[in-house]
């Protein structure tokens, strides 16, 4: 009998290893290479005007001590800070009401909530612009209603930066939240009602945590790509904001500096993976497990 | 949820008809022309009648930066583009790694309408290899009912009257070379001391920046969002198109300017295609039509007179311009890139 | 008991109405006679009949739906899978493979761009579509893994596990129990991926080949030249196809809802 469930269990695990085979295929074939070469570069000495020459060197991460650019790590985790706090607090709340909506409605939101994002960025960030501008629509409104006298300077200020950000990212925590509320098993809040537990408490205690994976999922879909967006800071915030992921492409577009470009992108991966690690382990939530 | 993933299908499904129509166009007769450079630098108009004309059909497709396209180009080892337009410093770098392919002239009779100013230059010496399509000069200029200051150079920027009100190019070599020239030095000097020099000179400029940035800098100019810019000559014609009032500056200290070029791969598959195209775009009449598309100065001294009334202020260049006050940005050595790039990342972290 | 969630609808429609505004603006923009997008002239054609000039535009949007389908499609199968067989397998290196797999998350486009168009030309790949899916597929394969990892997460296998009780094969157990179940997460997986191409320029604009332009990457290299606002025309247009779109299958969908509810 215990023969059998042995056998019966590695059978199981030989079909899900051909579950896994295309995943690890393609990260073997097309995505450890690129990497690979990644790290090597960062070890390489940049070449006269273009290109790199095969001298190994730890110039690239020496370099990264100077003040300039460990300032821009710092610029760029808080940023990134602020927009996933303010994106956990806007998306949360939309992402749970829309899971409570009947499921024809559901759908209808689904789409309503996607389809912004399937345009051009760059056009909606003019669409911001336009909001901003001096004795642009924003001015217009705040002025019509005598709550400002004279137009506020709105664009190309850090607050500016952050809406674009948080509107442009806010989508991942969305649906992230989303698709973790509408699997949530009600039953457990009822439970925990019946048992004197306030809503409040009830939140804290069972919903929150049973939607931790989906919380989790979206925090990291918008913690992370906003350490490296840098377009957003352009275009919104008139390129006042040294961010890391400027640096990179100062780096290898106009600098043509190639290893210092790879060993800034190595530290920050290294950072935002050392961050997200911290953060589970803060929060205990064991749910991402395989993510990072 | 079913809805969602139906959409999904039929969204694929037009992709992947669509996909078979287009495929089936690519091979006419009269061959390709694989162009490749920025959107936007020819009028459609131009193009088609160039394709009606030769029989040759243009496949034109983007690069976004000079690097982008130096990389792509030695991926493909110096083939599959037929002709690429683009900066001149990153054209010296193509030509000595041996990328582009020495033009032969007997098939370009019209290389003699070329405006000679624009010819010789440091990316090449001998002009064998390159065609210039378009100048750029960085100008300033703002709106006089505002700025009460005459300016007269760069040095005017740094007046307190400019404070949060003055927007720049996102080019550090052409920002750094602004303070650069007010100290007197040259746009490409190696001089570590001398670029120092110019870094705390910029640093003062700081509370002056509003803005930095490379493209569309009119709309801010002509909205009033910043009353002064230094900007490239394409956004000079539209602002001052948009609000003639504006003031145009060429800086005194000295006039920075770049050229973009038209070069052929070393491998390029049809570099015939590429020799009827250079041929085509030279002739005066249609010069005129591109650069009064694309609002560069016009590099083709046959079209000067043909340029409309309406843009010959922005498309020919002054008279006045003698060749010695004009200098262009050319490479620097490494260490000095990479010491004007700490200054930039610094100057950035200042404005804010 | 029941009540109506007035304060969450009200959330929600502002929440819309927000997301909505920029591009109403840009759209209402795109009617603009200026070429100055700060500056209203009155209202005019102009861009759309500019835009119906180029046909640059027409073939580049092409490419990006077939590029957005075919990587949003291939990343959705390959991230669903190994969510599912991450979830299921208790293998060491596991873990490491998943890491590596969200890497291009973790990495700027920028780099992202370079690494690949090095690795493919040492490969020796075709640039051109081929090489676009590749690396779109890369990343776009984390975003459908997380959402569908998040799903999986929690779910109980007894439900699954009953199925088999019952003498359903693996195959048939995965496609009515488990699919059913992890959909929401490989749907909205999808649709972001899809997104995330179709936005895509940075990598695209280095792994692409002779032929094959994306919008995108139109859109965003006119930074030489100054963006135009035959954008903003594009753009709308290419929105109001997108809704009539999803308008039109809501439409189908109902009309066979309400024959298979009379059948």
């Amino acid at each position: 009998m215990k023969n059998k469930m042995n056998r019966l269990k590695r059978r199981e695990h030989g079909a899900n290893a051909v579950l896994l085979s295309p995943m690890y295929l393609f990260t073997i074939v097309f995505l450890i290479g690129p990497f690979v070469y990644m790290i090597v570069l960062s070890f390489l000495t940049r070449a006269e005007t273009w290109g790199v020459v095969n001298e190994f060197t730890f110039r690239n991460y020496l370099k990264i001590l100077e003040p300039t650019y460990l300032n821009t790590f710092w610029e760029s985790i808080k940023l990134a800070l602020l927009v996933t706090a303010l994106v956990i607090l806007i998306g949360y709340p939309f992402g749970y009401y829309m899971a409570k909506l009947s499921p024809k409605n559901r759908g209808v939101m689904l789409m309503l909530v996607t389809i912004p994002f399937w345009t051009s960025s760059l056009m909606r960030l003019y669409g911001w612009i336009i909001i901003f501008r001096a004795n642009g629509l924003l001015d217009k409104l705040l002025m019509g209603i005598k709550l400002t006298g004279e137009p506020l300077k709105l664009l190309y200020t850090y607050p500016a930066v952050v809406v674009g950000m948080v509107y442009g990212l806010l989508p991942f925590m969305i649906l992230s939240v989303y698709s973790s509320v509408e699997k949530m098993d009600w039953t457990l809040v009822e439970a925990a009602r019946d048992l004197g537990a306030g809503p409040v408490k009830a939140f804290f205690t069972v919903t929150l945590k049973c939607t931790m994976p989906g919380l989790m999922t979206g925090v990291i879909l918008t913690f992370v790509p906003s350490m490296a967006l840098f377009f957003i800071a352009d275009i919104l915030g008139g390129n006042k904001i040294p961010l890391i992921g400027n640096v990179i492409q100062d780096q290898l577009m106009k600098v043509h500096d190639w290893p210092f470009a790879a060993a800034l992108s190595v530290i920050l991966m290294l950072m935002t993976t050392l961050m997200i690690f911290l953060y589970r382990k803060v929060t205990g939530s064991s749910d991402t497990e395989g993510i990072i | 949820m079913k809805k969602i993933v139906s959409v999904c299908l039929v969204l694929c499904l037009f992709a992947v008809l669509f996909a078979g129509c287009n495929s089936g166009e690519g091979n006419k007769a009269g061959g390709t022309l694989n162009l490749y450079t920025w959107a936007e630098m020819f009028d459609p108009d131009v193009l088609a009648a160039f394709e009606k004309e030769t029989g040759i059909t243009v496949n034109y497709t983007n690069f976004d930066y000079d690097e982008t396209m130096l990389a792509r180009l030695e991926a493909a080892e110096g083939g599959d583009y037929d002709l690429i337009i683009a900066d001149d410093y990153i054209i010296e770098t193509v030509i000595a790694e041996g990328l582009a392919r020495k033009l032969d002239k007997s098939k370009i009779p019209n290389f003699g309408n070329i405006n000679p100013i624009y010819q010789g230059q440091f990316y090449d010496p001998t002009d064998e290899y390159t065609v210039p399509y378009g100048a750029g000069v960085q100008t300033i200029v703002y709106n006089p009912a505002k700025i009460s200051v005459d300016v007269k150079g760069y040095s005017d920027l740094w007046n307190e009257a400019f404070k949060d009100d003055l927007a720049i190019i996102a080019n550090y070599r052409v920002i750094v070379g602004m303070a650069e020239k007010v100290l007197g030095y040259s746009y490409n000097t190696n001089d570590l001391s001398q670029i120092e020099a110019a870094g705390e000179k910029l640093y003062e400029l700081a509370p002056n920046i509003r803005l930095i940035k490379d493209d569309n800098v009119q709309d801010d100019l002509v909205s009033g969002e910043v009353d002064a810019a230094v900007m490239y000559t394409s956004q000079v014609t539209m602002a001052k198109l948009a609000n003639p009032d504006l003031k145009i500056v060429y800086p005194e200290e000295g006039i920075g300017f770049g050229i973009m070029g038209m070069f052929v791969p070393s491998k390029a598959p049809n570099a015939d295609a590429a020799y009827a195209f250079i041929e085509y775009i030279l002739r005066p009449e249609v010069s005129k039509a591109c650069f009064e598309y694309l609002g560069y100065y016009c590099t083709n001294k046959a079209a000067d007179d043909l340029i409309s009334e309406e843009f010959k202020e922005f498309l020919v260049l002054p008279t006045s311009f003698k060749a010695e006050d004009m200098e262009m940005i050319g490479n620097i050595s490494p260490e000095a890139a990479e010491k004007q790039d700490a200054i930039w990342t610094k100057f950035k972290d200042l404005c804010e | 008991m029941k009540r109506k969630p007035v304060f969450s609808t009200v959330y929600l429609i502002v929440g819309v109405i927000l997301m909505y505004l920029p591009i109403v603006i840009v759209m209402i923009y795109s009617f603009n006679e200026s070429k100055i997008s700060s500056v209203w002239d009155g209202l005019s054609l102009k861009w759309y009949r500019e835009l119906f000039r180029d046909r640059v535009f027409g073939d580049a949007l092409v490419n990006s739906l077939v590029l957005g389908g075919l990587s949003s499609l291939a990343a959705a199968v390959i991230g669903t899978l190994g969510a599912i067989g991450t979830a299921r397998s208790s293998f060491r290196g596991k873990g490491v493979m998943a890491y590596i797999a969200t890497l291009p998350m973790l990495t700027p486009e920028i780099i992202l761009g370079m690494i690949f168009l090095t690795f493919f030309s040492l490969l020796g790949l075709p640039f051109g579509m081929t090489t676009l899916v590749l690396s779109h597929t890369a990343f776009c394969i984390p975003y459908v893994f997380m959402q569908v990892r998040a799903r999986l997460s929690g779910m109980d296998p007894s439900y699954e596990e009953a199925a088999r009780d019952l003498g359903a094969g693996r195959i048939r157990s995965f496609f009515d129990i488990t699919l059913p179940l992890i959909l929401p997460g490989i749907v909205s997986g999808m649709l972001l991926s899809f997104a995330m191409s179709m936005d895509d320029v940075i990598i695209s604009v280095f792994v692409t080949g002779v032929s094959v332009n994306t919008l995108p990457v139109v859109i965003y290299t006119q930074l030489k030249t100054g963006v135009t606002p035959k954008v903003n025309a594009l753009c709308t247009l290419m929105f109001l196809a997108t809704l009539i779109i999803v308008l039109l299958s809501a439409f189908l969908g109902r009309i066979g809802n309400s024959k298979k509810k009379s059948d």
